[in-house]
């Protein structure tokens, strides 16, 4: 080795020395990169994922909706749907009677009497109605808006409810962008119906989350929906 | 745990190789980069946000000496912000939302600073202060239940440090570094009136030829 380094003439020292010192600087450098880039990476995994620990009852959210303008007093008597309209991926209307949907029925009606409505039946000419709507657009990337129901063939058509030719009327707040499965509640002014030949939603609570379309959770959903709307009140 | 003793051994790796570069040098060269972990508390309307002090956090940067005690330099970082809210009711326009919220922030910024040493490049502790100017990518996510409301936008951004770095030994171009920053941004978006965090920062500055 001493040999060899003695032979070798004062340039080529010079070049081996430079290319020492080069070699040494992009190693150095290189690591210095690599140690910020793993702790980077490190530190950013770091950030906390909202939906990694959610349960499915704190994945659920109760959305209540009302025409403000209405005095909810005003209404004395009330008829609900015997079955649920099941809107599913844009499909075209269909009804279901499920151990679900009648537990649903149940629950709802309760509530109402609770709250001081008298429950009739759909010929005795009900102040309210209340239809009930499961929605399923799991697969179908679509708006669902219940203001295109009857263009849709009409899962409750006002015919139902003994209005035929009517349209029903929903606010703007109705349109939701969905890719999940829902549950609405509407519930209809049958006994302003006549003046405008118009059947207006007046209450809409949404059940989303996951979870909505399983009966065991339907008593404290619907509980909450009713809880946080104290105006709904004979 | 396996990543983090890798990095030990790197990073002692490193130290090990520019102690040896150091004893060459007789001041150190003038362009150095840092790698902090760092800590921040939200405050005033962001805190009611999210109230957390957030221990998600780092900070890097990198700085030319212009002279032995005024630097130039850049700085980034991410931070990020997380409160679960138990269930509540939420008055809307026409209604109300029952919902868990889950309230997320995430700052990155990306700034201009200038910092000036307030002793020589030889001394044990060198104490310094420094300016940033820029902007901030500001992500902010609230989660009511699972459905998310979301914005991503840029504002500007002015954060304030006072801090120290000390040498590992006498002229060596590892130094560590402990700071306090201040960040203060006019953001505005829904319950957020302006961001402003108080933060701690821990990590290590390099000078490299």
């Amino acid at each position: 080795m001493n040999t060899r380094f003695r032979e070798a003439s004062g340039k080529e020292k010079y070049e081996r020395m430079k290319q020492r010192k080069t070699n040494r600087f992009v190693r150095k450098t290189g690591m210095m990169l690599a140690v910020a880039a793993a702790t980077v990476l490190f530190l950013n995994s770091c950030s906390k994922d909202p939906l990694n620990d959610m349960t499915d009852e704190e994945s659920r959210i109760y959305v209540t909706n009302r025409d403000t303008t209405v005095n909810f007093a005003s209404y004395n008597t009330f008829s609900i749907v015997d079955s649920v309209a099941v809107a599913s991926n844009g499909d075209t209307a269909k009804r279901a009677l499920t151990e679900y949907d009648r537990q649903l029925i149940a629950a709802v009606k309760s509530a109402m009497q609770s709250r001081g409505y008298t429950l009739v039946d759909k010929a005795a000419k009900p102040d309210l109605a209340i239809n009930l709507t499961r929605i399923d657009e799991t697969y179908a990337n679509t708006y669902y808006n219940p203001g295109y129901w009857t263009g849709w063939g009409g899962y409750w058509d006002p015919w139902y409810w003994g209005y035929p030719g009517y349209g029903y009327y929903f606010p703007t707040y109705y349109t939701v962008y969905y890719q999940e499965r829902a549950v609405s509640i509407d519930v209809l002014d049958l006994k302003n119906a006549d003046a405008d030949k118009q059947i207006n939603a007046v209450w809409n609570a949404m059940f989303r989350g996951a979870g909505v379309w399983d009966s065991s959770n339907i008593n404290s959903m619907v509980t909450a929906v009713f809880d946080q709307s104290p105006y709904l009140q004979q | 745990m396996k990543r983090i003793i890798n990095i030990r051994i790197w990073i002692l790796a490193i130290a090990g190789c520019l102690g040896v570069q150091a004893a060459f040098a007789q001041v150190r060269p003038p362009f150095s980069f840092n790698v902090n972990y760092s800590i921040a508390a939200p405050m005033g309307s962001l805190s009611d946000y999210s109230g957390k002090t957030s221990f998600r956090g780092w900070q890097a940067g990198l700085q030319y000496m212009l002279t032995d005690q005024l630097g130039i330099g850049l700085k980034t970082g991410f931070q990020d912000f997380y409160e679960r809210v138990p269930r509540a009711v939420y008055p809307t326009k026409s209604g109300d939302i029952s919902a868990v919220q889950t309230r997320t922030f995430q700052v990155i910024p990306a700034l201009a600073t200038v910092q000036y040493q307030f002793t020589k490049p030889d001394a044990p502790v060198i104490p310094y202060g420094s300016l940033g100017i820029g902007a901030a990518n500001m992500n902010y996510e609230k989660y009511w239940g699972m459905f998310v409301d979301k914005d991503n936008s840029w504002a500007f951004m002015l954060s304030p440090e006072i801090g120290v770095n000390i040498p590992f030994g006498k002229a060596s171009p590892l130094l560590l570094n402990i700071s306090a920053q201040y960040s203060y941004s006019p953001y505005k978006l829904a319950e957020i009136t302006n961001f402003s965090t108080i933060q701690g920062n821990i990590g290590l500055r390099w000078h490299i030829d």
